[in-house]
C-alpha cells in the first residue's frame, strides 16, 4: 500500500484564551483519531515542527541565502505532518477527513509519497 | 497513556486539565511565592497550549502531569529570570528534583486549603472571591465563569484582576489562618462555597453542564474543608450535606429535550444515591457541637425532600418549621417565598397568595422570576386565571435561562388553552 504524508497548514492564532477544558477536548480529539487509525492499521508516523526559528534557504542570482522564518506571524505554516498507508487517495482522503485539524480551522495537504518500485 | 475515556471532557467527574491547571498553580506558588501569581498563570496556560500542540503528534507522555508541571515551572524561571535579578532561589527552584513528588498522590488538601483561603479573603468582596477561587483554585477559564455571572469575559476579567490586586497590596500570604481568625474566616469561605453552588444550581443563565459543573466545584472544595482536622466543623459537614442533598438531583432537574422538570415531576429513581448517602454521613456529622448554623437548617429541609419516597407525602409541616427558624435568624425575602410555598401545602392558595401580596409590597423581588411563577401558581388553584397569566407573562420577560424560559412558556400555553389546572 503506498504511503500519504497529511501536511498540516494552519494559521498561527492567539490560545491565551483557551480554557484547560477545551485544550483537554482538543488533545482527546488527535488521540481519539490516532488510535483509530491505528487500530485500522493505517498509521505510519507524525511529527510536530516547532513553532520558533526556521529557516529559509534559496539562491538569489546564484547566490545562496538563508534568512530566517517563516515566522509565526505568517498567514499560514506548516504545523506538523502525520504520514499514513491508504489504499489509494480515495482511502487517504476517508481518513484525511477524520482529522481533527480540519475541525479547528486547518487545511490538510495531502499527497502521496513515491516508492522505489 | 491515557484512554481515550479518560481523557473525555464533559461528564462532570473526569476534568483531568482543569484540576491539572489548579493543581500546577498551586504547586508553583508555593516554590516562587504567591507574589508571583500572574507569571505563574501565564506559565501554566502556556505550557497547557504546548501541550496541545504538540501531544497530538508526538502522542500523550507517560506522566502528563510531571511533563506539564515541568514545562510550567521552565517557563516561570525563564520570566522571573527576565524581571528579577536572578536569584538563589531561583536556580535552587530550576534545579529542584522530582517536582512531581510535590504532588501527594492527586490530592493536595492543605495547599488547596491555603489557597482556598487566600481567594476568600474579606479584602475582597463576595463576589470576586468566587470567581477567584474558580479561576486559580477550580481553573475554570474566564469565559466558563461569566455566564454564572451573568456577566460578559471582560468584566470578569477585570474584577478577578482587581481582586488578584487587593491580595497583592495586603501581601496576602499561603497560610492557614491564625486560630483567633479561623471561625472568621471560614465563615467567609462556606459563604463563598454556598454562592459558588448557588450560581451552579439556581438556574440564572448559562450552560447547563458547566453549572452543574460548579456545583460539583462547590462539593469538591467543601469536601476538602470538611476532611481537614483544622476545618472540619459540624457547620461545614451541614453545607456540605445541604450540596450532597441538592447534588444528587441534579441530572433528574432537566427532562429529555433540556426542559426543567420540578421536584414534583422528577425521577427520584434517577437521584444519585451515592451522594444522598454521602449526604446523610455528613449531616449526622453536622450534628455536633452547639452552634445551629443557617446551613443546618437548609441541609435538614433538602434531606426532608430527598428522604421523602414521594412528593406528595413530604413532611411539609416540619420543613415549614425548618424555614420559620431560619427566618428567625435573619430575614431573606428569597427565604420567604420559599416559606411561602410550603405554607401553601399546608393551608392552601388563598392565604399563601395573601402572605404572597404582603411581601410583594418589600419589593425586593420585583425582578425575581420565580416570585412571579409562584403567584401565577397560586392564583391558578385559585381559578384567577387572567391575573394568573399577567403573572406568568411577568415571570417569563425575567428568566434569562433558556429551559426555565421554555417550561414557563409551556405553561402559558397551557394556561391560554384553559388546560391546565
Amino acid at each position: 500500500m503506498p504511503n500519504y504524508m497529511l501536511l498540516l497548514h494552519e494559521e498561527p492564532m492567539d490560545y491565551s484564551q483557551f480554557s484547560p477544558e477545551q485544550i483537554q477536548a482538543v488533545i482527546g480529539e488527535y488521540v481519539a483519531w490516532r488510535q483509530k487509525i491505528e487500530a485500522d492499521g493505517n498509521y505510519v508516523g507524525g511529527e510536530k515542527l516547532k513553532d520558533e526559528g526556521g529557516r529559509l534557504i534559496g539562491s538569489d542570482n546564484g547566490q545562496l541565502r538563508v534568512t530566517d522564518g517563516p515566522y509565526a506571524e505568517a498567514k499560514e505554516v506548516i504545523g506538523g505532518y502525520f504520514t499514513i498507508s491508504a489504499a489509494d487517495y480515495d482511502e487517504a482522503v476517508e481518513i484525511s477527513k477524520g482529522c481533527p485539524h480540519l475541525k479547528f480551522g486547518g487545511r490538510i495537504e495531502l499527497r502521496e509519497i513515491e516508492q522505489l518500485t | 497513556m491515557l484512554s481515550p475515556g479518560e481523557i473525555k471532557v464533559r461528564d462532570s467527574i473526569d476534568h483531568l486539565f482543569r484540576r491539572h491547571a489548579g493543581q500546577m498553580v498551586l504547586v508553583l506558588s508555593r516554590i516562587f511565592g504567591f507574589e508571583h501569581l500572574d507569571v505563574i498563570e501565564d506559565a501554566v496556560q502556556d505550557a497547557l497550549v504546548a501541550a496541545m500542540k504538540k501531544w497530538p503528534f508526538t502522542g500523550i507522555p507517560a506522566n502528563p502531569r510531571a511533563w506539564l508541571i515541568e514545562a510550567a515551572k521552565n517557563r516561570v524561571v525563564d520570566n522571573l529570570r527576565r524581571s528579577v535579578k536572578s536569584d538563589e532561589l531561583l536556580d535552587e527552584a530550576a534545579t529542584a528534583n522530582g517536582i512531581d513528588t510535590l504532588f501527594f498522590g492527586s490530592e493536595m488538601p492543605d495547599d488547596e486549603l491555603r489557597m482556598i483561603f487566600a481567594c476568600c479573603h474579606p479584602a475582597i468582596a463576595p463576589d470576586s472571591q468566587v470567581a477567584l477561587t474558580l479561576k486559580i483554585v477550580g481553573g475554570f477559564s474566564v469565559s466558563e465563569i461569566a455566564p454564572a455571572f451573568l456577566s460578559n469575559d471582560e468584566a470578569v476579567a477585570k474584577m478577578i484582576s482587581r481582586a488578584k490586586g487587593r491580595l497583592r497590596k495586603r501581601q496576602v500570604a499561603l497560610e492557614m489562618p491564625v486560630a483567633d481568625q479561623l471561625n472568621a474566616r471560614i465563615d467567609a469561605v462556606l459563604k463563598a462555597l454556598y454562592l459558588l453552588f448557588n450560581e451552579g444550581y439556581i438556574a440564572s443563565a448559562g450552560d447547563e453542564l458547566v453549572r452543574k459543573d460548579l456545583c460539583f466545584e462547590a462539593i469538591r472544595l467543601c469536601s476538602i474543608l470538611a476532611s481537614h482536622p483544622v476545618t472540619r466543623l459540624p457547620r461545614v459537614h451541614a453545607l456540605l450535606a445541604l450540596f450532597l442533598f441538592l447534588g444528587a438531583r441534579l441530572s433528574a432537574r432537566t427532562g429529555l429535550s433540556g426542559e426543567l422538570l420540578l421536584l414534583a415531576d422528577q425521577d427520584r429513581s434517577s437521584w444519585d444515591q451515592e451522594m444522598i448517602a454521602s449526604g446523610l454521613q455528613h449531616f449526622r456529622l453536622s450534628a455536633s457541637g452547639t452552634r445551629l448554623s443557617e446551613y443546618h437548617l437548609e441541609a435538614e429541609i433538602a434531606a426532608i425532600y430527598t428522604l421523602s419516597p414521594d412528593y406528595s407525602s413530604t413532611d411539609w409541616a416540619r420543613i415549614l418549621e425548618c424555614y420559620e427558624r431560619l427566618q428567625q435568624r435573619k430575614f431573606s425575602p428569597v427565604i420567604e417565598l420559599n416559606r411561602i410555598i410550603v405554607l401553601s401545602k399546608l393551608s392552601g392558595p388563598q392565604s399563601a397568595l395573601e402572605q404572597l401580596n404582603k411581601l410583594e409590597l418589600g419589593r425586593e423581588l420585583t425582578n425575581y422570576s420565580l416570585f412571579y411563577v409562584t403567584k401565577s401558581h397560586f392564583l391558578t388553584q385559585l381559578d384567577r386565571l387572567d391575573e394568573a397569566r399577567t403573572a406568568l407573562t411577568t415571570a417569563v420577560e425575567l428568566t434569562n435561562n433558556e429551559p426555565v424560559r421554555r417550561f414557563l412558556i409551556k405553561k402559558l400555553c397551557a394556561l391560554n388553552d384553559g388546560l391546565f389546572a
